[in-house]
């Protein structure tokens, strides 16, 4: 494979591609794909590991390790292979390379704060929602759910208004 | 050939094995998409170069597609499986949590999926958010068990929800109207970044699209060409499928709010004995429960005399899942409101459960007192029946 690192997919035959990996997840595995709950079940697990008495205390938190460890679930095999998925098209496209990606005008500081902030902000809303962006938004909008047809207008919703104030950031 | 793989669905093991091979998929496409810059994932928002909208949409239209097609082939249960893999709708919480993500993913510069994707690719600030994503949801972890989070977490919930509930069209309908709508989106979002565009934003050959579009429009006309298909071939047609005592009294008794009893027989007989929570609707009362209008949130069980092989058509028109009790009224009271004799010592763990709960049932029905409890049991399973019925003695 060619190493270009500023070349990539076309956006729609990536996207075309992205359907068909969700679309054997369901025909294949039956599930789907998932980010968030994967995140959560590691800090369940960590949680677990420095502090059982308070997973156990907390209702939201113990459901995941109610069939066995709070790891030993399909989406965090499916994050694992995300990661290897992303290391290995990096490399090979000869984009892997330690650093901070951020605006023409941000700090790194700046850079990594807001990236704390929208971390939240993307955990909280995830939780809220029972999915982000992969889970809820593609897994169930491809399979026509009502809700998370809703939750993918929201995205859009909060991200244009939120653009207005981060473009400092990026900008 | 029928969707999903039973084979896989059976064997957990198997599944996390495809998973991690559906993920590296998953992490190849994001990062070759350029989703492990958070740099490119932002111009989606001011407008310079909309790879997610494309990407995003690109790959919902493909699997709506394919899902829809199989479906209308009769290979796979597209209701089936969207109840088994997405969750159930609470609009309001879904719609400020969207917003919320919405704004996150800006300032942080990624989804939570494509941090992942951004680590692969040595970005400190994707660790550092996906700091922040595993934080977050501990936090509202925390949150959502207490007032006021605890109501709204739990509001705006209609249960299972199609588009093509809401619409009262066949899925492949929604599916072309997908197709144009996204036909719609990238041409506009195209003539956005024509306007926008910093001249760095490479110039796309139009090609692509134009070959994309008209695979998208294929596969929806194939789709509504199998709206013609005979239905014998297709799950829609088949008869309810059953559901045995045990699993209604666990259903009844566990979570009463995901199913809906409706007992069929005459009223003076129902009058008399129904399962707990079922609604009398002989047969003369069935049009009137309007079935087709309502809400598909519950999970519809008929019951009949004895075994009925199929729900009456009024009933069959509910847009949910609807269910028979297999052998009916008569199997409920064999199993429910008959004592149940005691396990054989060294039963299984199963079937000591199961009498536990009929135990429990009988004596919270009948008002009978509990039979003796069986031998060496594990405290758990005893107050499972206690919960909902209000009585019984059992263990």
């Amino acid at each position: 494979m060619e190493r270009n690192p500023t070349k990539f997919w076309n956006p729609y035959l990536a996207g075309v591609a992205l359907g068909l990996v969700l679309l054997s997840a369901y025909l294949f595995v039956g599930k789907g794909l998932g980010a968030s709950g994967p995140a959560l079940r590691l800090a369940a697990a960590a949680v677990g590991a420095v502090a059982p008495g308070h997973v156990a205390a907390t209702p939201s938190l113990a459901r995941l390790g109610a069939d066995g460890h709070p790891l030993d679930h399909y989406l965090v095999f499916v994050a694992v292979g995300t990661l290897l998925g992303g290391l290995v098209a990096a490399y090979t496209a000869g984009r892997l390379a330690p650093g901070v990606t951020r605006g023409p005008s941000a700090g790194v500081r700046l850079r990594l704060w807001m990236a704390l902030g929208g971390g939240l902000l993307l955990g909280i809303g995830a939780r809220l929602a029972r999915g982000c962006a992969s889970g809820q938004a593609l897994t169930g909008g491809a399979l026509l759910s009502a809700g998370s047809w809703a939750f993918m207008l929201a995205i859009f919703a909060g991200g244009y208004a939120a653009a207005w104030l981060a473009r400092r950031e990026w900008r | 050939m029928t969707f999903p793989l039973e084979a896989v669905v059976a064997r957990p093991e198997l599944a996390s094995v495809l998973g991690v091979l559906v993920g590296f998929g998953f992490g190849f496409v994001l990062e070759r998409a350029g989703f492990g810059d958070a740099r490119k994932l932002l111009r989606q928002f001011f407008g310079t170069e909309m790879v997610m909208l494309k990407v995003m949409f690109g790959a919902i239209v493909t699997a709506v597609l394919g899902a829809v097609v199989l479906a209308g082939l009769g290979a796979l249960d597209l209701r089936a499986l969207a109840d088994e893999v997405t969750s159930p709708t609470f609009l309001w919480p879904m719609i400020a949590g969207g917003f919320l993500v919405g704004v996150g993913i800006v300032l942080s510069g990624y989804c939570p999926g494509t941090s992942f994707v951004g680590i692969g690719s040595g970005k400190l600030d994707a660790a550092v958010a996906f700091a922040g994503v595993i934080v977050g949801q501990l936090l509202w972890a925390e949150l959502e068990l207490r007032e006021p989070f605890r109501t709204f977490h739990g509001s705006g919930a209609y249960g299972h929800v199609y588009l093509y509930d809401l619409l009262r069209v066949p899925p492949a309908v929604v599916a072309a109207a997908i197709v144009a709508m996204a036909a719609g989106a990238f041409l506009l979002a195209e003539r956005i970044e024509r306007l926008l565009g910093a001249p760095a934003a490479p110039a796309e050959p139009p090609s692509p699209r134009r070959r994309v579009l008209a695979g998208f429009g294929g596969a929806a006309l194939v789709a509504l060409a199998t709206l013609a298909l005979p239905r014998g071939t297709s799950a829609v047609a088949a008869p309810a499928p059953r559901i045995d005592p045990e699993a209604l009294a666990r259903r009844v008794l566990d979570a009463p709010w995901t199913v809906r009893v409706l007992d069929l027989r005459p009223l003076e007989a129902c009058a008399a004995a129904r399962i707990p929570g079922a609604e009398c609707a002989p047969p003369e009362a069935l049009a009137d429960l309007g079935m087709a209008d309502a809400v598909p949130a519950r999970d519809v069980v008929v019951v009949g005399a004895g075994d009925l092989a199929d729900a009456p058509p009024e009933i069959r028109a509910y847009r949910g899942r609807v269910q028979v009790l297999a052998g009916g009224f008569e199997a409920w009271k064999a199993f429910a409101l008959a004592p149940p004799e005691a396990p054989a010592p060294g039963a299984s763990p199963a079937a000591l459960e199961t009498h536990r709960l009929r135990a429990g049932l009988n004596a919270a029905l009948t008002g009978a007192a509990a039979p003796p409890p069986a031998p060496v049991l594990p405290a758990a399973g005893g107050a499972r029946p206690k919960k909902k019925t209000g009585g019984g003695g059992c263990g």
